[in-house]
């Protein structure tokens, strides 16, 4: 029942924190600390299992909850416990200095947002789907416009509209899928999706592709993604782009992948990513605001992820899995140095970084645009490698020439960011941070370049990640049998 | 004359046609009004159009409500007791990101004045 403790967890700290908070200030941030603490190490644990599906919790249908935990999911549980547990520790020595007001409620929406990201993972309900879609989605609107600036809310309000007419969507497929099938667990709906007439799945997957699209930003349905990014603070869009999104993307991926297991629509989806790329990056070239320049950075990332996840194959998936841990790091280390920029800078003009004073953080920087840039012995060069073998072995020469373009553009945009950093001119005071934010940006920067030069370390639990993924049969024989 | 409509395939039509003129209604008005609380207004009408299509769809007009007591013991005469769960939780989840949108607008509304959506533009300077 290991697993469950993922959600639970979080989700109690939250009822709990009226007492905790009787404890001081410290007393919620600590606390919050040592559960996530203990669920890292718990995730940790776990991938000692030599089998690829870890835990299978299935309570009986009229409550209907069931949990599958396996390689796959198992990475992204893992991956989310420790951008959150990494963000906690930043913020607790962040917070000294520059505290967020009504810090007890920040908490809360922090694990809050963990345990719906993992819910969202772990669930093989579609309706526990929808509900933890949703509270991913209010934990994150309230995040984003946590400031009440007049910026902040309107990032707010922006990020709900879309979000409230996603759910519509969702809601929509999830009603149809009901009445012509008569289930909701993920299994017994994927056992029997095929037999459905073709127009019924056609009308479902368009819904579920217009209720999804908006969260794993894709290209019509993302005009509102650099608006949210640009609003919120630096501090919460390092939680977007490294957890919130990925979830979505994890989840709409795992329903396509046990629904329509022959890749009905691989070349329309393929195309999708790839022009969404292209469309990001070419909007993203003229950009001065940082936070709004890698908004557009993030939305080209996320478009190539989906380009390797929508080729349904195992190759590709690994490669997609490579991207999602390189990029979601790599945009973390970025997203905090730009909080700690704009806290002493007060402006997120791409003008600050020439005035930046601070090796260190030059330094650190430069590594994770080097890895999302991909070049070769960081960690993103590995997934966006295996991402366009993947394409050429396929036969994709038109969307291969596409995502290489659109990296090219990208190189762009990141050397004139290069080229600002280490511009000589007038420098501002040295930029101070804390010892232990150093260590943390130093380890994350380190793990970016130990998987690129060592992609074996976890190249072979990626694999069986993504063949667990892909194999919709297993997963099916296990929830339901036969 | 009103027997006609207690035909099942009468009711359903009904229901189907009706919902999704709703559903129309609500998406005319997400993509034509401006004014922040007329779009929630036009969400809601959308979502609600879903939860009637859902509930329409599932409904069986001969069989009872799903509540087990001592007189009614045969769970096959009863409806579906999902489809409801499952809407009543929708609409509370609606209504609190309605509510939520709405308390940002009323700020946002006390900060800048705004309450159309093209004018909001912070993002612009």
């Amino acid at each position: 029942m290991s697993s469950i403790l993922f959600i639970a967890l979080p989700l109690l700290f939250g009822f709990a924190t009226p007492i905790l908070s009787k404890f001081g200030k410290n007393g919620v941030a600590y606390t919050s600390m040592i559960m996530q603490l203990f669920l890292l190490a718990l995730a940790v644990s776990l991938l000692t299992t030599t089998s690829s599906y870890v835990e299978i919790i299935s309570i009986a249908p009229p409550l209907g909850i069931s949990f599958v935990l396996n390689s796959a999911s198992l990475f992204f549980v893992l991956l989310f416990t420790l951008l959150m547990t990494l963000f906690s520790l930043y913020y607790l020595i962040h917070r000294k200095t520059d505290a967020y007001k009504d810090e007890t409620k920040f908490f809360i929406l922090l694990n809050m947002l963990l345990a719906a990201a993992i819910g969202l993972v772990l669930s093989s309900d579609i309706f526990n789907i929808y509900v933890f879609f949703e509270i991913a989605g209010i934990s994150a609107y309230i995040l984003s416009a946590y400031k009440k600036t007049s910026s902040a809310l309107e990032a707010g309000l922006k990020y709900l509209l879309t979000g409230a007419v996603a759910s519509v969507f969702l809601v929509f497929a999830i009603a149809l899928i009901y009445i012509n099938i008569g289930s909701l667990n993920l299994a017994v709906i994927a056992h029997s999706f095929e037999a459905l007439p073709y127009n019924i799945k056609l009308l479902i997957s368009i819904l579920l592709l217009i209720g999804f699209g908006f969260k794993v930003e894709i290209f019509p349905l993302n005009f509102w993604v650099t608006d949210v990014y640009q609003g919120s603070s630096s501090l919460v869009n390092a939680l977007f782009s490294g957890i919130v999104v990925k979830a979505y993307l994890f989840v709409f991926f795992h329903i396509l992948y046990l629904f329509l297991p022959n890749g009905d629509f691989t070349v329309f989806l393929v195309y999708l990513g790839a022009i969404s790329m292209l469309v990001a990056e070419i909007v993203g070239l003229r950009q001065t605001n940082l936070k709004r320049l890698f908004a557009y950075s993030s939305l080209g990332q996320v478009a190539l992820i989906f380009t390797a996840f929508a080729m349904q194959n195992k190759d590709a998936i690994q490669a997609a899995l490579f991207i999602v841990f390189s990029h979601s790091v790599a945009k973390f280390i970025i997203f905090l140095v730009l909080s700690a920029i704009e806290k002493e800078h007060k402006s997120i003009h791409i003008d600050t970084l020439k005035a930046l004073n601070s090796s260190f953080l030059r330094a650190i920087m430069l590594i994770a645009m080097l890895s999302l840039l991909g070049i070769p012995l960081f960690a993103g060069f590995i997934g966006k490698f295996l991402a366009l073998k993947s394409f050429a072995v396929e036969g994709l020469f038109v969307v291969l020439a596409i995502i290489i373009i659109g990296s090219l553009i990208e190189a762009v945009y990141y050397f004139k960011l290069a080229g600002f950093m280490f511009a000589k001119g007038e420098k501002r005071e040295p930029l101070k941070i804390a010892l232990a934010q150093k260590t943390l940006f130093g380890l994350l920067a380190f793990s970016l370049i130990l998987i690129g030069i060592a992609p074996i370390t976890i190249s072979g639990f990626l694999l069986d990640a993504s063949s667990v993924m892909l194999d919709g049969k297993s997963y099916v024989s296990m929830l339901v049998g036969g | 004359m009103f027997e006609f409509f207690n035909q099942p395939e009468v009711i359903k039509t009904i229901v189907t046609l009706g919902s999704m003129l709703l559903f129309f209604v609500g998406l005319f008005g997400l993509l034509t009004r401006k004014h922040i609380i007329k779009i929630f207004i036009s969400i809601a009408i959308m979502e609600t159009s879903i939860f009637l299509l859902f509930i329409g769809l599932t409904f069986k007009t001969d069989f009872i409500a799903p509540i087990l007591d001592k007189i009614h013991l045969d769970v096959s005469t009863m409806n579906d007791p999902i489809p409801h769960a499952m809407i009543l939780t929708a609409i509370v989840i609606g209504m609190a990101v309605l509510a939520l949108g709405v308390s940002f607008a009323i700020e946002y509304f006390k900060l800048t004045g705004k309450t159309d959506i093209d004018e909001m533009s912070e993002m612009r300077h």
